[in-house]
């Protein structure tokens, strides 16, 4: 009869040390995954600024050297949103961030405008996440020298981070712009104004539409920006426990930084919105 | 001479139609094969064939009718060889080369253009082609007075009275010459002879740094034009060193052995001597290029230069230009993105102070950005502003309280927009200091135009940046005649 020793039921001696190897472990599949690439040794990992966010991504930030996309999500109400504000601010508060750790660099930002609806960028916005000045603005003709330009330009040293507006997903041009963004360290930002496919080759990839924001209370004025923010994909990132980390963000225009809004503030489920639409039209 | 006259002495004639224009072209294109030679070349603008309406023509007859090239060779002819050894070699060269492409030419050299024009044309003996230095007014003196290159009537008069050769004139008293014939024989014979200067108008703006790398072998592959390129290079920027100067803008031109010339060209946006930098610009280009049958020739030069002190730290505050924007590497990939897309395809944004919003930003070259800040402490002054700007406002159906209550719906392509939140107005007026873009100046004493900003966010989230065009008024049949419209999206 086999003896049950009181050991067996106390945790175990190299509880620790178990621990250290299944750490150990992880860190060293973390590796494996990447060890396609020897250059991404030098990279940095740029915090996006909120730690709720921050956590879930590898190293604790965005990496240098890597394809990020931002894609402008439908409206609450499942619309395709008319235009990509919203993506386009939290694109600038990503340029303004890998901006802000490497001084004296320039933002190179690609795009091919539409005739006489374009609605191109506009400096005194954006001057709340950069500086305008830093900003070289390419405007090109076809998606190839899109595409090409944003090679040139991820290839450069002194270049903080590379965004281009494309509509266009090349599969092979993304894993080129991959490619190049790891070996100089480089980021590569692509922000489209309609959801991309799923097989594009990308780090991370955001999507982004506009939430309702918080006015005064007794107004009904504009309060600071809020979007909603979906973390689509995560290469290299740790496993979050929704199957779509989804939050709820505002940015502080006068701190200039960007905060999780807590979820029973954020007054964008359903319910909340058909009471105001309700209010509204009674009010109306 | 008439086309039945010729019929009936060359019985088996071919006639074909005339076509100045296509002759024009072949003048030109020999006219730029002769870059080879020297950066100066002019066609001759006597050619009664292809002077331009209304010029001054005549015609010249003489030998090869009256198209003709004039070359000034001065100080080009050491590549060929030494003192007169070379100006021979450089005739002896261009007349067969010439003469390779299937051109009937002659070629005359002389101190003056108009002794050589004379001499092109009437000299009687292939040795009298090359006059030596000096010697040109005993060699005119012998020539048909034709060769004075005069007006019909005036040449006409001159034969009826027996001056049959140049010589003739040189001991004539010239106050009657003038008196009986006007300016032009005295002048043109004083052009021949040295005593006037006469300049030529050459075709393209001679550079002034060039370098040339001439093959034993016609070279092709486009390996070989690149390692010329090079060699090109590095001996152009040695020059451009000496001289302390800078690079805007090179050409390189490529002679080929069908006696094409095909060239191209790139520009920097700063002056510019950094021999592997330009040559990157370079290869962008090459791949453009046609050697054809084989490149013989190659002419590398820089039409534009300005003064440059080399890679000379600036001062942190002196403000013109950040040393590290050259250093990083910026200014080189502008110029290659330029190159490609158009220097105006590739700015900077710059601040301009103004109250309207469409014309706060604008554009400027890639090398000169804005000052640090500057945007920042623009942005100080301004309202919220959409971090997209319509490059032209869109109207907008709207519905909205008078008179000055934001609206409460609006409606833009095809959807109607509930407007649940609203700031404003901000009220931005015409900038009445300013004249219009039609060069008028605004009325003075009246209100000037306004519009009114409203930023509102829609039952989805989205915020859009709205203007009112005017004050809210109502027209005769009751509806309001202010118009509204859609600027930007915020974020």
């Amino acid at each position: 009869m086999p003896v049950i020793s009181p050991n067996a039921f106390a945790p175990p001696a190299a509880n620790d040390t178990a621990g250290l190897v299944a750490a150990d472990l992880r860190e060293r599949v973390r590796r494996l995954e990447r060890a396609h690439s020897v250059q991404r040794v030098g990279q940095t990992a740029v915090p996006v600024g909120v730690p709720a966010i921050d956590a879930l991504l590898s190293e604790g930030g965005l990496l240098s050297g890597a394809v990020h996309e931002i894609e402008a999500g439908s409206t609450p109400s499942g619309r395709v949103a008319p235009h990509d504000g919203a993506a386009l601010g939290f694109a600038a508060h990503l340029l303004g961030r890998f901006a802000a750790i490497k001084p004296g660099s320039t933002l190179l930002w690609c795009r091919r405008p539409f005739g006489t609806f374009d609605a191109p960028p506009y400096a005194p916005a954006l001057a709340a996440w950069f500086d305008p000045a830093r900003l070289l603005l390419v405007s090109v003709r076809r998606d190839e020298d899109l595409f090409w330009a944003m090679e040139e330009g991820l290839r450069c040293p002194g270049m903080a981070a590379v965004l281009c507006e494309t509509r266009a997903a090349d599969a092979t041009a993304g894993r080129r712009l991959s490619l190049a963004a790891e070996k100089s360290g480089v980021p590569a930002l692509l922000l489209r104004t309609q959801p991309a496919p799923v097989q594009s080759i990308c780090t991370t990839r955001w999507r982004v539409a506009s939430a309702a924001s918080h006015s005064t209370p007794g107004l009904k004025d504009v309060g600071r920006a809020r979007w909603r923010l979906e973390l689509r994909r995560n290469r290299f990132g740790m496993p979050s426990v929704a199957e779509i980390p989804t939050w709820i963000v505002e940015w502080n225009d006068e701190t200039h930084c960007l905060s999780v809004v807590p979820q029973a503030h954020h007054g964008s489920t359903g319910a909340d919105h058909v009471a105001r639409a309700l209010e509204s039209r009674l009010v109306g | 001479m008439r086309l039945a006259d010729a019929r009936a002495l060359v019985p088996d004639l071919i006639p074909a139609p005339g076509e100045p224009q296509s002759d024009r072209r072949l003048i030109e294109t020999i006219a730029s094969w002769c870059d080879r030679y020297t950066p100066w070349v002019a066609i001759d603008p006597l050619g009664g064939a292809l002077a331009e309406e209304g010029a001054e023509a005549c015609s010249a007859g003489g030998f090869g009718g009256d198209a003709g090239l004039l070359l000034d060779a001065t100080g080009c002819t050491h590549l060929f060889g030494p003192d007169e050894a070379g100006e021979r070699a450089l005739l002896a060269d261009l007349t067969q080369r010439l003469s390779r492409l299937d051109f009937t030419c002659r070629v005359a050299m002389a101190d003056t253009a108009g002794a050589a024009w004379a001499l092109a044309r009437y000299a009687e003996r292939q040795a009298d082609l090359f006059c030596p230095q000096r010697g040109h007014r005993a060699a005119l003196a012998n020539l048909p007075v034709e060769g004075l290159r005069l007006d019909t009537p005036i040449l006409e008069t001159f034969l009826k009275l027996g001056l049959r050769r140049i010589g003739d004139l040189y001991n004539m008293p010239r106050a009657p010459l003038v008196r009986r014939f006007g300016e032009q024989p005295v002048k043109r014979l004083d052009q021949a002879l040295g005593a006037l200067d006469e300049p030529l108008e050459p075709r393209r703006l001679p550079p002034a740094f060039r370098t040339r790398l001439a093959f034993a072998e016609p070279i092709g592959r486009p390996e070989d034009i690149a390692a010329a390129t090079s060699r090109l290079l590095a001996a152009l920027c040695r020059q451009l060193e000496q001289a302390g100067v800078g690079a805007r803008s090179l050409e390189i031109a490529l002679y080929r052995v069908d006696g094409a010339v095909d060239r191209t060209s790139i520009g920097t946006s700063r002056p510019n001597r950094d021999n592997p930098r330009l040559m990157k610009l370079f290869e962008e280009r090459l791949g453009e290029l046609d050697p054809g049958f084989g490149v013989e020739l190659m002419i590398l030069a820089a039409p534009e230069v300005e003064a440059f002190s080399g890679t000379q730290d600036t001062l942190p505050d002196s403000g013109v230009l950040p040393a590290s924007l050259s250093e990083d590497g910026t200014i080189d990939l502008a110029d290659r993105l330029a190159l490609r897309l158009g220097a105006e395809n590739v700015v900077r944004l710059l601040p301009r102070d103004s109250h309207l919003p469409e014309r706060v930003q604008t554009t400027g070259p890639a090398a000169e950005p804005a000052a640090d800040n500057s945007w920042q402490r623009l942005a100080a002054f301004k309202g919220p502003r959409p971090t997209r700007l319509l490059q032209r406002p869109e109207p907008i159906n709207v519905m909205a309280p008078v008179p000055d209550d934001p609206p409460r719906h609006f409606q833009w392509r095809q959807h109607t927009h509930r407007i649940v939140r609203a700031e404003g107005p901000e009220r931005l007026a015409d900038e009445w200091w300013r004249p219009r873009p039609d060069g008028s100046r605004p009325p003075a004493n009246t209100t000037p135009p306004y519009r009114d900003y409203y930023r509102v966010e829609d039952d989805d989230g989205g915020r859009f940046w709205l203007f009112r065009d005017g004050p809210y008024a109502l027209a005769a049949n009751g509806q309001p005649t202010a118009r509204w419209f859609l600027h930007g999206f915020c974020a």
